[in-house]
């Protein structure tokens, strides 16, 4: 693009204008995500920290059920997450781009999205709690209390509740750019009103689809907050114990582990979508 | 059919907007712990007025945001730039990297940059842990953000302006500062407020970078509710939930009007 | 459009100047005292006192879990904070961890105002390494209203059938795993496998029909909303929250449990150190003593403060348990390697 200006010229350019930021990220996202993966092979002292032997133990570790049973929580909040999402925000995507007012609408959803996430979370404490909301309003209706929290369910509401605009908005790009012509075409070919919707519309929501799921899938699966403070130690995701080994447990080389198979889960998750959908896919996610 | 996609939504955002309503309400409420309604009271928000430490909380949150997002809106555009407009070894590899602070669970990146820190403690005797690395860590995951949005806004503009301003005997400086940075500057812009709100909001890789004496709203929040829910804590969500929507909404109207 | 971004920036930049720049209050004459303490274990006002006294400024972080506590201490933060409240059990641990350094006793002027049993208790002979902070009991709390039943045994959390309400576990490794072996009819120092075994499925189970993990204050917090009837508790805590509401109660179950006390030491590697000997000196004095026993409920060690203290907490077995009472009682003791097998047992339940 710059031929005109000379190697010197072009590599100082590249260096002032790359040289910073690509630092900083090799300082700061490279190197510790390789001391990550170094810390995996190490071992615990007798004090916590990180000493030899080197190993594969921490992976033959997470083998174990009590570990593997916190992995398929995570995958079992992260798959019942996204379905919720979709089932709350598919609809709700067509609502909203059928809509005259759609911006309003648009801002209304992110409003509370875009207030502290902290805040939303402990907010759904407060409704479950047992002398909550929720307990009051049944209490009206002469319906015992509920222990709603601590529990998986308040896990799985409370995730809900964090990354539905997460999934919403992906689908409504892709109900906005609908080509409602399909439809009237199928009509005209004399299909009923579901099997037109199936056919003619649906599949062209695919890609927004796609995106919102892996959107709320990978935050729902890595998520430790959620579960720590409406799961008070009975819900233990993978997010929790990874943080419980670098707390109360101290023994980072096995939570290094533990971030390692995370991460690698995560990526492999994301490898996979961008197979299906192509390296577009992938950009529009972001 | 309309009726019914309208009732969904209807309670699709009563779902959402419920349990900030009742945060609001109870900020209010005279008895400290219950949903019952006792009575209108401001003792709270005078309570939390009269806390030196919130105070404190509050300006440190500020102070890690802005200098945070100022560094990192620089080093992101910058990066942004030269990401789209040279070819130099190692550009793949660079913008895959880019992703990692992007798709990564929090947890992993806090305790990365832990690790991090606890290694720069034994080899160089420095950074302890406080506020310097906490907005270190901020910078991290900041500057993906925004050097993706600044360069697919420099995607989204033609190259012929800029090979226009060239022909017509701008140096490299002068095309970027007269010719990119203006046509990039909504990207910049939006860029550098995703990256505070990023920042405002976060909670996980504080917690894994702060020190002593380097606590943040959201830290503060977080230990609060762990002791125990208390209006208090209503009142000071309230207050900040009152202050981005009023955020929000100034910019909301600001860009309504430019359409 | 430019204009406005220019005017933006240096608005952000003038702000930034402003935070950076502004009076600071940790750049005071006096010093920084970088405190870490159980939550909610001393009064804000004794701090402003050491504060107005000194010139110096103190920075309190607070935890909930000791194991936490000594986590963050492990993974670096002891060069961060210059003085730590720490259960008696860990003195000798955070000792042998290379945390402490021997007190400079020369620096104390105070320490003669302790009662004579605590300038050489169990856990720490002649006071090596720690001052006492406050003394008291854990066993059981309560609320009458939410109970169905008589609450004096573990078995109301350990037996499925003698449940009487929701219960909450404390987040403590050594008083849960202790209460469990103590149920089982074993010490709280126990250290048999087999013991520990069977103390783990208890947990595990008991676990399961909880309501959750809290630290002391959380739990009572949580029992003062209604949302557990009964926990595992600290005496001072039950206390603190009884003056809120009169329906909680303390008792310490028939199996007998735990006589602890919680100690300051002076990190080796920490900064401020002598601002922490001042403060040490400070709070054995009878008067301040005195003020941090009535806030929080719990015993004090110092002799020269308890004619200072009111009445009803003289005479509250809860806070003074009578001699029939403490001899069921029991101290934790630092059980050197042997806390590796506590380690494993607490790990598993709570990854549960």
């Amino acid at each position: 693009m710059n031929e005109a200006a000379t190697p010197w010229q072009r590599a100082f350019r590249v260096l002032v204008t790359v040289g910073p930021g690509g630092l900083w990220l090799l300082v700061f996202v490279l190197l510790p995500t390789l001391l990550v993966l170094l810390a995996s092979f190490l071992t615990r002292g007798p004090y916590g920290e990180l000493t030899g032997p080197w190993g594969f133990h921490n992976y033959a570790k997470l083998f174990h059920p009590v570990y593997l049973e916190a992995f398929a929580q995570s995958l079992l909040v992260g798959v019942l997450a996204t379905s919720i999402s979709a089932l709350l925000g598919y609809p709700l995507a067509f609502y909203i781009a059928r809509h005259p007012q759609r911006d309003l609408l648009l801002f209304l959803l992110l409003l509370p999205f875009l207030t502290n996430f902290l805040i939303r979370v402990y907010a759904w404490l407060v409704l479950l709690q047992r002398e909550g909301l929720v307990n009051a309003l049944l209490g009206a209706f002469g319906l015992g209390p509920l222990v709603l929290y601590p529990s998986f369910f308040a896990v799985l509401l409370a995730t809900v509740y964090t990354f539905l605009p997460f999934f919403v908005l992906p689908v409504y790009a892709s109900v906005e750019r609908l080509d409602w012509q399909l439809l009237e075409a199928a009509y005209d070919l004399g299909a009923r009103p579901v099997r037109a919707f199936l056919h003619a519309v649906l599949p062209q929501t695919y890609p927004g689809l796609f995106a919102g799921s892996v959107l709320v899938f990978i935050p729902a699966m890595g998520t430790f907050v959620v579960a720590d403070l409406l799961g008070a130690g009975r819900v233990v995701l993978m997010g929790n114990l990874i943080q419980q080994q670098f707390g109360v447990t101290r023994d980072w080389a096995f939570g290094a582990a533990l971030s390692v198979f995370l991460m690698g889960f995560v990526l492999l998750s994301l490898y996979l979508y961008a197979r299906l959908q192509g390296e577009r896919g992938l950009k529009d996610l972001v | 059919m309309r009726r019914l996609l309208t009732l969904h939504a209807f309670l699709v955002y009563l779902f959402l907007y419920l349990p900030i309503l009742v945060i609001v309400a109870l900020s209010f409420n005279q008895s400290r712990r219950g949903v019952r309604f006792t009575g209108f009271t401001l003792d709270w928000y005078r309570a939390l007025f009269q806390d030196p430490r919130v105070l404190e909380y509050f300006l440190n949150t500020l102070m890690v945001a802005f200098v945070s997002t100022l560094v990192a809106t620089l080093l992101g555009t910058l990066l942004a730039v030269g990401l789209v407009r040279y070819r130099f070894p190692g550009k793949g590899f660079l913008s895959y990297l880019l992703y990692i602070p992007v798709v990564v669970p929090d947890v992993v990146m806090g305790v990365s940059l832990l690790l991090l820190f606890a290694l720069a403690r034994e080899v160089l005797g420095f950074p302890r842990l406080s506020l310097l690395t906490v907005i270190l860590g901020h910078i991290t995951f900041q500057v993906a953000f925004v050097t993706l949005v600044v360069r697919s806004r420099l995607l989204l503009l033609d190259p012929a302006l800029e090979e226009a301003a060239r022909d017509l005997g701008a140096r490299g400086w002068q095309t970027f500062w007269h010719v990119t940075l203006p046509l990039a500057w909504p990207g910049v812009a939006a860029g550098a407020l995703l990256a505070l709100t990023l920042s405002l909001d976060d909670f996980v890789v504080t917690f894994f970078t702060a020190g002593p004496g380097a606590t943040t709203l959201p830290l503060y929040i977080y230990s609060s509710v762990k002791l125990g829910v208390s209006p208090k804590v209503h009142a000071l969500s309230t207050l900040i939930i009152g202050l981005s929507a009023f955020f929000l909404a100034l910019g909301y109207a600001l860009t309504r009007r430019r359409v | 459009m430019k204009r406005w971004g220019i005017l933006v920036l240096v608005l952000a930049l003038v702000v930034v100047g402003f935070l950076l720049l502004r009076p600071k209050p940790a750049s005071q004459a006096g010093g920084t005292l970088y405190f870490l303490n159980w939550a909610d274990y001393i009064p804000e006002d004794l701090l402003k006192k050491f504060e107005a006294e000194t010139g110096a400024r103190v920075v309190l972080d607070t935890f909930e879990s000791p194991e936490a506590m000594l986590a963050k201490l492990k993974g670096g933060a002891d060069r961060e904070f210059s003085l730590v409240v720490a259960p008696d059990y860990y003195v000798l641990q955070m000792a042998r961890e290379g945390l402490l350094a021997p007190l400079e006793k020369a620096k104390l002027k105070n320490l003669a105002n302790l009662d004579p049993f605590f300038l050489d208790p169990p856990y720490d002979p002649g006071l090596r390494y720690s001052v006492p902070y406050l003394w008291g009991t854990t066993g059981l709390a309560y609320r009458e209203d939410l109970v169905k039943g008589s609450v004096d045994s573990y078995a109301v959390l350990f037996d499925p059938a003698r449940s009487v309400g929701p219960f909450l576990l404390l987040d403590e490794m050594r008083e849960t795993i202790g209460a469990a072996l103590k149920y089982l009819g074993y010490s709280v120092n126990a250290t048999d496998p087999q013991a520990l075994e069977r103390a783990k499925g208890l947990l595990i189970e008991a676990k399961r029909r909880s309501v959750g993990f809290a630290g002391g204050v959380e739990a009572l917090n949580r029992i003062l909303a209604g949302d557990a009837a009964l926990a595992l508790a600290y005496s001072g805590d039950v206390l603190q929250a009884r003056q809120e509401d009169e329906r909680l109660h303390y008792v310490i179950p028939k199996e007998g449990g735990t006589l602890w006390t919680d100690a300051l030491v002076v990190l080796k590697r920490g900064p401020s150190q002598d601002l922490a000997y001042r403060f040490i000196d400070f709070l054995l004095e009878p008067e301040n003593a005195a003020a941090l026993a009535e806030y929080t409920r719990y015993a004090t060690p110092v002799a020269k403060a308890l004619p200072l203290l009111p009445e009803e907490m003289r005479q509250d077995p809860a806070v003074f348990p009578p001699e029939e009472v403490r001899a069921k009682l029991e101290y934790l003791k630092d059980l050197g390697p042997d806390i590796a097998l506590y380690d494993r047992v607490w790990t598993e339940v709570k990854a549960r």
